[in-house]
Parts: C-alpha cells; structure tokens; sequence
C-alpha cells in the first residue's frame, strides 16, 4: 500500500515538474546582416531570456537589443542609433509564441523532434506574425530548442540608410538557441 | 609597405612630371587627400573593441546597490550606466553553460533581479572556472537593464566582459 501511495506520488511529482514552465537566461540569438559590400552587419547576444513550456507548448524570448556584441565598435553604434534598431526607444525585441505540433514532440524521451512555431515577434516596436520551423532535442532533463529563419526589415520599420546602400542586408538571418 | 609607398610616390612623381606645375600642387593635394580619407575609411572598418580588461572602468559598484538603483529608477540607471565599462563586484550566485560559452550571474535572491555577463572569448577560460558562492569582479560593458514579463524582474546585461584581477 505505501509503495502504491509513493509510486503515485512519485508519477504525479514528475508531471507537476514537466507542466512547470523551463526558463533560461542564457539562450543565444545572432543575426548575419552582412552583404557582398559589408561583412561587418552580425553579432551575437548570449544573455537572451527564453520560456518554454512544454505541456502547452508556449514559448517565449525577451532580447535586450544593446547586448548584441559586435566585432566593430562602429558598427555596433549604428545598429543602436535611430537610423536602425533605435534601441534607447525600442530597447528589447520580443517573440512570443506556440509549437502547433506540440503532440509529436516527446519531452519525455530522448531525441531531436521537428517543431512548427506560430506567434508574434515585436521588433523595433513593430509585432508581426511569423512562423517558422526549428528543432526541439531532449536530452535527459535537458531541452534544447533551435530555430534559423530570416526576416525583412522592411516589415518592421527598419530602413536606416545603410539599409538602402546595400551595406546592411535587408533579409538577415537569425539564428536562435535555448538551452533549458 | 614602404617600398608600396615609395613605389606610389615615384608613381605620382612620373605622371605629374610633364604637367603644369600649377596644377601639380593641386593634384599632388588631392592625391593625399584620397590617400588620407583611404586609409580613415580602412582604419574605420578594420577596427575592433580592444580588451576589456585594459580599460579604464567609468565606474566601480556593489552587485546589490546596482541592482537596487535599476530597481528604484530603471531609466535613471540606464542613462548613468548604459555602454559604460563598469567593474561590478559580488558573489557568483550562478554559472549558465550555453553552447561553448559560460554566463555569470550575481543574483538578488529576495527580488530575483540579477545581472548576468557574458564574456570576450579570451576570458572565457578564467569565466568557465569560477565557482558558485566566489567573490569575484567582472569588468564589461554594461548594456542596461529591462523589465522582464517572462522573469517578472529586472535583468541588466553586460557584454565583452572579463574577470578582473
């Protein structure tokens, strides 16, 4: 009777700790912005906060726009000026969304699953539905998520001149990744 | 590079040789104009940001009386601190392995609120081996603070970071 009364509390403790959302504080976006005329437009910001929760399959990052690091002392300066990212205005870019094919994922088992993500992303003070596809991997208690896909600047008010000079692609790549 | 130079200098000699010495001078100017603005624009796009550890820190403070000024008055701490170098010194409450790299955070524990660093690649090894409960000081350029709805706390980043010793 106590092994039963254990075992099912046991059962019921896991599942509370798999409808707990995961978060992170370190999860990882980069962007390449880089064209045939300038290879200095990319950087990477590694303090990015990441939520995802795996019974509803929401999920959620927060970006302080500022801690992109680049390479370039000048660069970074415009990609924080008004005439880009605007930053002192706009000072984080936000996704907030769902896996739509949460039921073929499995958090509880081993391995790297598809996954398809509806929401909105909120960049430059401009929210845009998007979708795209990455990869969720679980591994253990770990659960990494992956996503590289491209936006247009233009869909969100960003159109500094260095953008029309063909400096500054005007579809750069994102790439994200979250380890919870 | 100094036999370039000459060689240009002999080169600019020969084709200016058989022209109007009025306009030599003129053209000799602009030649070392588009020389200087050449090497400005070279010298522009070729730059980096130098180590963090050999610059000179604008300010120096306590991890908890940082937390506590974003807290009181976020937008006030931002214009004192933001794209400043700070030295922060505090306890290692948190190391967050993500890919290759390593975050550092000092933490608020009542709040939540915290500041996390991540670090130039050359101070990475002396990041990595930190430990949980360490005093420490971490110098960076601090990007500022931001509410966070997912956190429900104040988060204040540093990036290009190093440990200073």
């Amino acid at each position: 009777m106590k092994s039963t009364i254990l075992s099912l509390a046991l059962i019921l403790a896991t599942g509370l700790a798999f409808a707990q959302k995961k978060t992170t504080t370190s999860a990882i976006v980069s962007f390449d912005a880089t064209t045939s005329l300038d290879q200095l437009p990319k950087a990477e910001n590694k303090t990015v906060i990441a939520a995802l929760d795996p019974k509803s399959g929401n999920i959620a990052f927060e970006v302080n726009i500022k801690n992109f690091a680049f390479s370039n002392p000048r660069i970074q300066e415009h990609f924080n000026n008004a005439g880009w990212m605007h930053s002192d205005k706009y000072p984080t870019a936000v996704f907030k969304g769902s896996i739509i094919n949460l039921s073929s994922i499995k958090f509880t088992k081993d391995g790297t699953y598809p996954a398809e993500v509806n929401g909105d992303m909120t960049i430059h003070g401009v929210t845009q539905a998007v979708k795209t596809t990455g990869s969720i991997t679980v591994k253990g208690k770990e659960i990494t998520a992956n996503a590289e896909f491209s936006i247009k600047l233009s869909d969100y008010a960003v159109d500094g001149s260095a953008v029309g000079a063909g400096k500054v692609s005007k579809e750069p790549k994102i790439t994200v990744t979250a380890v919870f | 590079m100094r036999f370039q130079c000459l060689n240009m200098v002999y080169l600019l000699y020969m084709l200016t040789t058989n022209i109007n010495p009025r306009y030599k001078k003129w053209l000799i100017a602009l030649f070392v104009l588009l020389l200087a603005g050449g090497a400005a624009i070279w010298w522009i796009f070729t730059e980096k940001f130098t180590d963090t550890a050999a610059v000179k820190a604008d300010h120096t403070v306590n991890a908890m009386d940082f937390i506590k000024e974003f807290k009181t008055d976020l937008a006030l701490a931002n214009k004192k601190y933001t794209e400043k170098i700070i030295v922060v010194n505090g306890t290692v409450s948190e190391i967050k392995y993500a890919d290759t790299t390593a975050n550092i955070i000092m933490a608020d524990t009542a709040s939540g609120a915290y500041v996390i660093f991540a670090f130039q690649q050359q101070h990475l090894a002396a990041a990595k081996a930190l430990k949980v409960g360490e005093t420490v000081s971490i110098k960076g350029s601090c990007s500022g603070g931001t509410y966070s709805e997912i956190l429900e706390t104040q988060s204040i980043s540093f990036k290009r970071c190093a440990v200073n010793k």
